[in-house]
C-alpha cells in the first residue's frame, strides 16, 4: 500500500506529467485540435500500416514456421492455384474481416510470437506433434464463428447448385442450406494436412 | 471353313488396327520420325459426374467417379473412408466398400475395416475423360452367355 | 482326349468367339441364364506385370478371358490385386494386336529402308536366317547379339540362353532386368556369393520396423504395401521410414520420411553404421563368427564409354569391382568420418530423423525389415549402396530371421526366376554360375550334352554396351524380345536410336504390340503374351509358380519359345560352331541347332501324353514332345543339390508356387539360418554358404557423387520412374481403356515454386531439355509426387513423351545398371520459346 502511495507520488511531481497537465499558455485551440487531429491520423495511419502489414501472406511466410510447413502444404492445394487464379491467402482464413475481431486475434497471435521465440515449432517434427491441438484451435474459432472467413467467398446464398458436382450439390442442400452444418464441419484439411483424427466426428 | 473364319477376322482386326495406329501413333508408338519432338497434349479433365460405371466382371474393382484432388490418404487420416466405411454410408448415401473389405488375409470377418485394405488407391482410380487410344476388343462375358439362345 | 480333336474345339471356341464381336444382345432374352451357360473356366496363374508375383484366377469363357481376381488361395496376396492386376483381362486385347509377322520390304525383297509390311514366318525367319548367318560367317559369334527379359517366362529364359551361348556361341544375351535389378544381384553375389535374397514376405508380418531406401512400394509394390501398412495399422509399435529424394504417396504413409541429396543415400547408410558402432550396438559374437571385412576400390568411375572425361579422370574405371581384405578397425576408422554433423549437412535431412533412423537399427530389441528397389538399384553406386545395407544387418546381426531381413524389392515378374536364376545375364550361365569360370562352362556343356569346349568363355556385352556397340556397327544381327528398349534404354537419341538404324545392322523386336522399339525395328514378330501361353515365373521372394495356357493367341501371333525353337531349325552345326570344334566331335556335324539343344534326349524326353488334358499346349504340339516339362527339368538339374533345388515340374501346376531351394518337398523361407534352412548344419547358427568360408562380406565404400549433377544451365535434377497405374512402357496397361484413362499421359512433377521462377504453372506446356536431348511435357505442381525444389520427375510409360531422349548412360560401373534416377536438366516454357524465336 505504502509503495503505491509512494510511486502516485513521484508520478505527480514528476516534471514531464506536471508539463503534460498543465493548460496550454502559447499555443492556439485550433491548432491543438488540428494538432491532435493530424497527430491522430498519423497514429492511426501508422497503426493500421502495420496492422495491414501483418495481414499479408508475406508477413506470414516470413517465420521459417509458417513457410515450411502450412504455407508449403498450401501451395498443393485449389486455395492456392486454380481454373480462375482468384486465391486465398493465409489472413483470408485465418484474420477475421470485422475489426474487434481482428484485434482480438492480433492479440491472440502474440502468442504465436512467443511460441515463435522460444521455438516451439521450429522443427517439422515438433509441428508435427502439435498439428492436432493447432488444428483444433482453428476448428473451434470457425465453428464458434459459423466459418464466417469461409462464408467471406463463398456465399451460401449465392451458390448455384445446378453448377455443382451431384455429390456436392446433395450434400449442400441438405446440410448447409438447412443451416445444419457450417463449412468447416466437412471441409477439414481442404488447405494443410490434416493431422491425426482419431476421435474427431465423421472420421474412421 | 473355320479357318477361313479365323483369318478373316485376323485380317479385319490388322486392317483396323492399321487405321488407328495412322491416327494415334506417338502415344503407343513413338513419334515418327523417333527423334522428331511431338507437343504434349493439354492435360486431361478428371470425371466427377458421379455416375457409376459397369464392371468389366464382377470382381473389377469400381471406379471412382469422382474428383479426390486433396483427398487425403495418409496415417493421420483416410478420406475415402470418412464416405464409403459401412457407419457413415448412410449419412453420405456413397457405395459401401464390400464386404472383403473387413476380412484379414485369413478371410476371417472384422469388427471393421480391414487394415490391409487402407491403400484404396492401389485398385480404385478416377478417371480422366479421354478417349482410348486403342479400341480394346475384350468381350463382356454377358455378351457370350446371352449370345446362345440365339444358336440353338 | 487326342490332340487333333482338342485343337478342333479350340479353334471352335475361337471362330464363336470372333463371331461375336459387335453383335447386339438378342432381343429375346431368357430370364436368368443359368448352367453351363454362365459357367466359366477358371485357372489360376500369377500376375504379368511386377515383382511380386500376385496370384490371380483367370475365368475363360469360349476361348477367351473375360474375367480376373485375386487368388484367395495364393499366399503372396491372398485375394488382393493392384489395379493393374486387376484389370489383366484387358491387357491381350489391344485392337493393334500384331497377329503377322511384318519386315521392312520393297519389291518383295528385304529393304532396311522401306516400310513395315506383313510377310509369312518363313519369309521373315529366311531373312533373319540369311543375315545371321552372313554375320556369324563374316565377323563370328561377337556380332550377334540378343535383348531379353526378366518377362520371359523362365522356359523362354532358358531356351534362349541355350540357344544364343551353345548355338550361336555368344555371350552378347543380356536381360532388361540389367536396367532394372543388375545391382542388387551383383550385390548379393559379392556378399553372399548367391544370388537373391535370405528372408521372404513372411517377413513383412515379423518386423518391428520398415526402412524402405528408396522405394515408393505404395505405388510399384502395391500389393506388398498392403502388407506393410496391414502390419503398421495392426501393431501399434511398428514404425515406417522412408528415405527419398522426393516425397510421394508411400512418404504419406510413413511415420517418418528422409528426403535427401540424390546420391547422398550412402553417407546416410554409412552414418547408420557409424552409429552402431559408436553407440556399442555391434553384434560381436555374429560379427566375429559369421563375417569378413573388405574394403572396395573407389573412384571407379561412372560406367559412360572410355573416352569419356569422368573415365579418363577415374582412378579405377577399370578395376571398379576390385576389393581387399580389411578388418573391423578400419571399417569403424572408414566409417568414423560419417558423424551426424557431416551426414546431416551433406544428406539435407534433420539430424533428428537421421539419429531416429539409425536407433531403430542399433536397438538390438527391434527387428529391422530394410526394403529397396530402383532407388538403389539405378545408381552409379548401386553395388555400394547394396553393400551398405547389409553392412548394417551384418553389423547388427539382423539377418535371416523372422523379421530381420534385408530385402531386395523385385521389378519385374520374372527378373528372379529368368533373368537371375537361368542366367540370361552376359556374364551368367544358370544357377549363379559364370561364363568365365572353366569348370562352370564344363558343367553347363556336361548337362547340355553338347561338345567340351564348346561354350564361349568371354563376358558378352551387356545391356548398355550393346547399345554402344550396334552404334559403332560392331553388334550387327540383334533379337529384341518382351522389351521396349527403345523406350526404356537411356540416352535414346545418341546411344540405342543409332544403332537400331545403322545400315551395318539387322535389327529383330517380338512384340504383342507395335512398341516403339518394334516400329524402328527391320522384323516384327507377332508375340502370343502371358496366358496364351505355359508358363513359369520366379519372384521376389525365390517363389517359382507356373500357369498353362489358357487362350490361344490370336491370328499367326506365336510365343517367344517358339519362336526360338523354330528358328534354330534354320541353322546346322557347320554354319554355327567352329570348325575345330566339329573336327573333334564329327558325332555333331550337320545336325541342325534344334537337334542338337532341344532333341538332345533331356528337353525331349516327355511325351505329348504328360501334358494337361484340358489345356492346350501350342508350342509342344508343335514340337512333339512336352517342351516346357523338358526344358524345366534340364534346366532344375543344375540347381539341384547345390543350394538352388527346385521341386519336380508337375508340383508347380498343383501349387501356388514353391520358394526355392525346395528340399524333400519342403520349400524354404529364410535361407543361412539354422532350423529353417537344410543347407546350414547343426549348431552353426549362420551360414552363408554361397562363400567358401560360409561368411557374409562387410565391404567399406564411401559416399561418392552422382555421373552428373545440376549446374548454373541445367539447374534441375531429373529423376525417372513408373506410376501405379502403367506397366514400365505402357505398352499393356496405355491399351487397356481404364488404365489410361486413370493416368492418361506423362506430366513433369515440379515444386510450385520452382515452377513459378520460371514463369510456368500447372498444366503449361514445357520442353525439358538435357545435353542430351529433349521431350515436350505438361508442369505438374500438385500430383502425388511432391518434388521438393530443384528436382522434377517424369514417368516414362507415355511413348509421345520420350523421357529417355535426355537420360543420361551413366551405369554402376560394377553391375553395369544405368542410373535413371540423377541427371541434370533444364525446363522451359514452350510459349516463351515459341515467342522467343518470332
Amino acid at each position: 500500500m505504502a509503495a503505491i502511495a509512494k510511486a502516485w507520488s513521484w508520478f505527480r511531481v514528476n516534471p514531464w506529467v506536471l508539463t503534460a497537465t498543465r493548460p496550454p499558455v502559447t499555443l492556439s485551440l485550433a491548432f491543438l485540435t488540428l494538432g491532435g487531429f493530424v497527430a491522430g491520423v498519423l497514429f492511426w495511419g501508422g497503426f493500421n500500416t502495420v496492422l495491414e502489414h501483418t495481414n499479408t501472406e508475406a508477413f506470414c511466410t516470413s517465420c521459417h514456421e509458417m513457410k515450411s510447413n502450412v504455407f508449403e502444404e498450401l501451395k498443393g492445394t485449389i486455395h492456392y492455384a486454380n481454373r480462375s487464379g482468384v486465391r486465398a491467402t493465409c489472413p483470408d482464413c485465418h484474420v477475421p474481416h470485422r475489426w474487434t475481431d481482428k484485434i482480438a486475434r492480433k492479440m491472440q497471435a502474440s502468442k504465436e510470437v512467443w511460441g515463435h521465440i522460444f521455438g516451439s515449432i521450429d522443427t517439422r517434427d515438433k509441428f508435427l506433434d502439435l498439428r492436432r491441438h493447432l488444428a483444433e484451435h482453428e476448428w473451434a474459432r470457425m465453428k464458434a464463428n459459423d466459418s464466417l472467413e469461409c462464408r467471406n467467398c463463398h456465399s451460401a446464398q449465392s451458390m448455384d447448385v445446378s453448377k455443382q458436382n451431384p455429390r456436392a450439390a446433395a450434400a449442400h442442400e441438405k446440410d448447409l442450406f438447412s443451416g445444419g452444418k457450417t463449412c468447416i464441419d466437412c471441409h477439414k484439411g481442404i488447405a494443410h494436412k490434416l493431422p491425426n483424427m482419431q476421435g474427431v466426428p465423421g472420421w474412421q | 471353313m473355320r479357318r477361313l473364319v479365323l483369318s478373316a477376322w485376323a485380317g479385319a482386326a490388322c486392317l483396323v488396327a492399321g487405321a488407328l495406329l495412322a491416327q494415334e501413333a506417338p502415344r503407343l508408338t513413338g513419334p515418327e520420325p523417333f527423334t522428331k519432338e511431338t507437343p504434349a497434349p493439354p492435360m486431361q479433365r478428371q470425371v466427377t459426374d458421379d455416375v457409376r460405371r459397369k464392371r468389366n466382371y464382377p470382381d473389377q474393382p469400381p471406379l471412382i467417379p469422382h474428383a479426390i484432388e486433396g483427398y487425403a490418404l495418409d496415417l493421420n487420416a483416410n478420406k475415402c473412408l470418412a464416405c464409403h466405411a459401412r457407419k457413415f454410408t448412410e449419412q453420405s448415401q456413397a457405395p459401401m466398400i464390400s464386404v472383403t473389405h473387413y476380412q484379414d488375409r485369413e478371410g476371417n470377418t472384422l469388427g471393421g475395416v480391414s487394415p490391409r485394405r487402407y491403400s484404396c488407391l492401389a485398385c480404385h482410380v478416377p478417371q480422366t475423360g479421354a478417349k482410348p487410344l486403342v479400341p480394346n476388343t475384350f468381350v463382356d462375358m454377358d455378351a457370350l452367355v446371352e449370345r446362345e439362345p440365339r444358336g440353338r | 482326349m487326342d490332340v487333333s480333336r482338342r485343337t478342333l474345339l479350340k479353334a471352335q471356341a475361337a471362330a464363336a468367339a470372333a463371331a461375336v464381336a459387335g453383335i447386339d444382345l438378342p432381343a429375346e432374352a431368357q430370364n436368368l441364364a443359368a448352367g453351363e451357360d454362365i459357367a466359366l473356366k477358371w485357372s489360376k496363374a500369377p500376375c504379368r506385370f511386377c515383382g511380386t508375383g500376385c496370384g490371380v484366377m483367370v475365368g475363360v469363357k469360349d476361348g477367351r478371358v473375360v474375367a480376373t481376381h485375386g487368388d484367395m488361395q495364393a499366399e503372396v496376396n491372398r485375394g488382393l490385386n493392384c489395379v493393374k492386376g486387376y484389370f489383366l483381362s484387358k491387357i491381350m486385347y489391344g485392337s493393334d494386336r500384331l497377329t503377322q509377322p511384318l519386315m521392312r520390304m520393297r519389291n518383295g525383297k528385304f529393304d532396311k529402308n522401306a516400310e513395315l509390311r506383313p510377310v509369312s514366318w518363313d519369309q521373315a525367319f529366311d531373312e533373319m536366317a540369311r543375315q545371321w548367318k552372313r554375320v556369324l560367317r563374316e565377323k563370328g559369334p561377337k556380332a550377334v547379339g540378343m535383348f531379353g527379359s526378366g518377362q520371359w517366362t523362365i522356359f523362354e529364359g532358358y531356351a534362349a540362353t541355350k540357344l544364343m551361348r551353345a548355338g550361336f556361341r555368344s555371350n552378347n544375351l543380356d536381360p532388361n532386368a540389367r536396367h532394372c535389378m543388375a545391382s542388387a544381384a551383383v550385390g548379393f553375389i559379392r556378399t553372399f556369393g548367391m544370388d537373391e535374397p535370405m528372408g521372404c514376405y513372411d517377413d513383412f508380418e515379423h518386423a518391428d520396423a520398415f526402412v524402405l531406401w528408396g522405394s515408393n512400394m505404395a505405388e510399384m509394390h502395391p500389393i506388398l504395401w498392403t502388407r506393410v501398412i496391414d502390419r503398421r495399422l495392426s501393431a501399434p509399435h511398428v514404425r515406417i521410414a522412408t528415405l527419398s529424394t522426393y516425397e510421394h504417396r508411400t512418404t504419406e504413409l510413413s511415420d517418418q520420411a528422409l528426403i535427401f541429396q540424390p546420391g547422398t543415400d550412402l553417407a546416410i547408410l554409412n552414418f547408420v553404421a557409424n552409429h552402431i558402432i559408436q553407440t556399442g550396438a555391434v553384434n560381436r559374437d555374429f560379427v566375429e563368427r559369421h563375417v569378413n571385412f573388405r574394403v572396395a576400390n573407389t573412384d571407379i568411375g561412372y560406367g559412360l564409354r572410355p573416352e569419356h572425361v569422368l573415365e579418363q579422370r577415374a582412378a579405377h574405371a577399370n578395376e571398379a569391382a576390385v576389393s581387399q581384405p580389411s578388418n573391423f578397425e578400419a571399417y569403424a576408422r572408414m566409417v568414423g568420418e560419417y558423424t551426424l554433423e557431416r551426414t546431416a549437412e551433406l544428406t539435407g535431412v534433420s539430424r533428428e530423423r537421421l539419429l531416429t533412423l539409425a536407433k531403430m537399427y542399433a536397438d538390438p530389441k527391434t527387428k529391422v525389415m530394410s526394403l529397396w528397389t530402383m532407388g538403389f538399384n539405378q545408381h552409379v553406386r548401386g553395388v555400394w549402396a547394396n553393400h551398405l545395407v547389409y553392412n548394417i544387418h551384418l553389423l547388427t546381426g539382423k539377418i535371416s530371421e523372422p523379421g530381420n531381413s534385408p530385402f531386395s524389392l523385385t521389378g519385374q515378374p520374372s527378373a528372379c526366376g529368368t533373368a537371375r536364376e537361368v542366367g540370361t545375364f552376359s556374364h551368367r550361365l544358370p544357377a549363379d554360375m559364370q561364363v568365365n569360370n572353366p569348370e562352370h562352362r564344363k558343367h553347363a556343356e556336361g548337362i547340355w550334352k553338347l561338345p567340351p569346349g564348346l561354350l564361349n568363355g568371354e563376358i558378352g556385352y551387356h545391356a548398355v554396351q550393346q547399345d554402344r556397340m550396334l552404334k559403332d556397327g560392331k553388334l550387327n544381327a540383334y533379337w529384341i524380345m518382351c522389351n521396349n528398349n527403345l523406350q526404356t534404354a537411356p540416352n535414346t537419341n545418341a546411344e540405342t536410336y543409332p544403332g537400331y538404324r545403322n545400315p551395318a545392322n539387322f535389327v529383330v523386336c517380338s512384340d504383342p504390340y507395335p512398341t516403339v522399339t518394334a516400329m524402328a525395328a527391320d522384323v516384327v514378330l507377332p508375340t502370343a503374351m502371358w496366358v496364351e501361353k505355359e508358363g513359369a515365373y520366379g519372384n521376389a521372394e525365390r517363389r517359382t509358380h507356373m500357369w498353362r495356357q489358357l487362350v490361344n493367341a490370336p491370328g499367326e501371333a506365336r510365343s517367344d519359345l517358339w519362336q526360338l525353337m523354330e528358328f534354330s531349325k534354320r541353322f546346322t552345326t557347320d554354319e554355327a560352331w567352329a570348325p575345330e570344334i566339329l573336327a573333334a566331335h564329327p558325332e555333331y556335324r550337320g545336325k541342325s541347332l534344334f537337334d542338337v539343344l532341344w532333341r538332345n534326349g533331356s528337353v525331349d524326353r516327355f511325351g505329348l501324353d504328360e501334358t494337361a488334358a484340358d489345356h492346350d499346349n501350342v508350342e509342344s504340339r508343335r514340337f512333339g514332345f512336352y517342351v516346357q516339362k523338358g526344358l524345366f527339368e534340364e534346366y532344375a538339374s543344375f540347381g539341384r543339390g547345390h543350394g538352388h533345388d527346385l521341386a519336380p515340374f508337375d508340383r508347380y501346376h498343383e501349387v501356388r508356387g514353391l520358394r526355392w531351394p525346395v528340399v524333400d518337398g519342403k520349400e524354404t523361407r529364410w535361407r543361412y539360418r539354422e532350423g529353417h534352412d537344410p543347407y546350414v548344419e547343426k549348431g552353426a547358427g549362420w551360414q552363408f554358404y554361397g562363400n567358401p568360408d560360409r561368411r557374409a562380406v562387410v565391404m567399406a565404400a564411401p559416399y561418392e557423387p552422382p555421373a552428373e549433377a545440376p549446374d548454373q544451365e541445367y539447374d534441375l535434377w531429373l529423376v525417372t520412374g513408373r506410376v501405379l497405374e502403367h506397366w514400365h512402357s505402357g505398352s499393356m496397361t496405355m491399351r487397356v481403356p481404364e488404365l489410361y484413362r486413370a493416368f492418361t499421359g506423362a506430366v513433369l512433377f515440379m515444386h510450385p515454386d520452382d515452377a513459378q521462377k520460371r514463369g510456368l504453372r500447372r498444366g503449361q506446356e514445357v520442353r525439358i531439355v538435357s545435353r542430351r536431348g529433349e521431350i515436350r511435357s505438361r508442369v505438374e505442381t500438385r500430383g502425388r509426387n511432391k518434388m521438393p525444389p530443384g528436382r522434377v520427375f517424369v514417368p516414362f510409360f507415355d511413348a509421345s513423351q520420350l523421357i529417355n531422349k535426355a537420360t543420361l548412360d551413366a551405369t554402376d560401373p560394377i553391375s553395369k545398371q544405368t542410373d535413371f534416377k540423377k541427371c541434370a536438366v533444364k525446363v522451359i516454357g514452350v510459349a516463351m520459346t515459341e515467342r522467343g524465336a518470332d
